[in-house]
């Protein structure tokens, strides 16, 4: 079942156009990843699906409900986003939260949910990514892989359908991308649903059901399973890979 | 100049000066500082929304009160106001006149404040769920108002002695009364000197409330 479906998206920057016309499908339990040279478009179609810039136009159907991009409302906005999670390439932790906050703050203030049980949800997800000790401590205080944790604890207290991963560890050392990759792992262990735009080949490679690569605002190719990885069709898929890879 | 006389005149109108000042300029200048710092979150709020009409209103309003004196708009005010049927006593009046006068400047620096904050956390708290005033309560106004708290409390600073103005508005305020003092005594240069060191010291206790004040609003566990 389609939880996310998106047709012709596109987006300009004034006279640049940076997504010229996307079509992407999710299913209930897919891992995609969307791989593709830096200013690919990549971030932005994320960003796009989550209304972080404000799309041109196409249509984007959620739970199986088509909105037209190009007029869709502030409620139907704030209905989808509720339902999704974000995790971003600087983490965006709140800084003058705790962790804790940062965890509950989506639960108790957007989702009316009781501040005991929101702790509770909070600590059950911080637990999952090994952060649980850390709880009453600030994101300055944090290492780079312990807030990219948070981040994602951030994103799964919500129960959200689907998960967004824009390139959750580009700004990380080996080191911290394991630990990141690792708590990635579980996720998919667990079924989540998840977008993740990575620069990580063997990750990608080993997690993904789903693989799209784009180069200069479309989608070149794509694929299932690790036939993407193992026998990309494209010329151009072939050779970024082999770069990526080497 | 500095006799037995002077030292007893000093002594006795201490009381009678450091009373205006507890009972005057403070509370004048305390109520001025609240509601000029409502004033600059709401000015700074709207402008940092872009929100259509009210943004021009307060561009508007900042440019009249940032390009006249403080003194001007006091007389302004006192004279202008029951013309237009607003009748207040003077005190009433000058804590108007104070809170838009430093609303207009502290606006500008909650602005400043607010938009220092990164765009990432306004997006963060997009994709939690949470709706626009929810972030701006939650995240962006606390961040933003730790990094204004030092320059708000420079303008408290300042206000209390300009306080002193209000005495042309016919409030008797402590520099007022003590210009009183000294009418009576025709030996104005010793009062004027111990009304200055009053002044100094109701500052040097803000400064020491400012330096509490940052250790409460915390860094968010930076170590310093």
């Amino acid at each position: 079942m389609a939880i996310l479906e998106i047709k012709n998206l596109t987006k300009s920057f004034g006279d640049n156009e940076i997504l010229k016309g996307i079509d992407l499908q999710v299913n209930k339990g897919d891992v995609v990843s969307i791989l593709g040279p830096s200013g690919s478009g990549k971030t932005t179609l994320l960003r796009c699906i989550n209304f972080l810039e404000k799309p041109d136009s196409g249509i984007l159907s959620f739970d199986g409900i088509d909105h037209d991009l190009s007029q869709i409302t502030k409620n139907d906005i704030a209905a989808i986003r509720k339902k999704t999670g974000f995790v971003f390439q600087s983490y965006n932790l709140f800084a003058n939260k705790t962790v804790l906050e940062n965890v509950t703050l989506g639960l108790t203030s957007a989702r009316k949910v009781p501040k005991k049980e929101a702790i509770e949800k909070a600590m059950d997800v911080l637990k999952k990514v090994g952060m649980d000790e850390k709880a009453n401590q600030y994101p300055s205080q944090l290492s780079g892989g312990q807030q990219q944790r948070v981040g994602i604890a951030r994103a799964l207290a919500t129960d959200p359908e689907i998960i967004y991963f824009d390139e959750p560890t580009s700004a990380l050392d080996p080191q911290l991308t394991a630990e990141v990759l690792e708590v990635m792992r579980t996720l998919v262990d667990d079924g989540m649903t998840m977008i993740v735009v990575t620069h990580e080949m063997s990750f990608a490679k080993e997690v993904s059901s789903h693989a799209v690569f784009m180069a200069d605002g479309v989608i070149v190719e794509e694929g299932f399973g690790k036939e993407f990885f193992e026998n990309p069709k494209q010329a151009r898929t072939r050779e970024f890979l082999r770069l990526a890879t080497n | 100049m500095f006799n037995s006389d002077t030292l007893e005149l000093l002594v006795s109108s201490f009381p009678k000066i450091l009373e205006f000042g507890l009972k005057v300029t403070l509370p004048l200048a305390a109520i001025a500082f609240i509601l000029s710092t409502v004033i600059a979150v709401i000015v700074a709020m709207i402008q940092y929304a872009n929100v259509p009409v009210l943004r021009q209103i307060s561009r508007f309003y900042i440019w009249i009160i940032r390009g006249t004196p403080l003194l001007v708009q006091l007389m302004v005010a006192f004279y202008g106001l029951p013309l237009i049927g607003i009748r207040a006593n003077p005190f009433v009046m000058a804590v108007i006149v104070f809170s838009f006068n430093e609303g207009a400047y502290s606006s500008e620096t909650m602005r400043a404040a607010m938009e220092a904050v990164p765009a990432g956390q306004l997006e963060a708290g997009y994709c939690s769920g949470l709706n626009y005033l929810q972030i701006m309560w939650h995240i962006i106004l606390p961040q933003a108002f730790r990094t204004a708290f030092p320059s708000l409390f420079n303008a408290l600073i300042s206000m209390v002695k300009d306080t002193s103005l209000a005495s042309s508005i016919t409030v008797v305020e402590m520099f007022t009364r003590t210009k009183q003092i000294a009418g009576q005594s025709y030996n104005y240069f010793p009062l004027y000197i111990e009304v200055a060191l009053v002044y100094l010291i109701f500052c040097t206790v803000l400064t020491y409330l400012q330096k509490k004040g940052e250790k409460i609003l915390g860094t968010y566990g930076v170590r310093k």
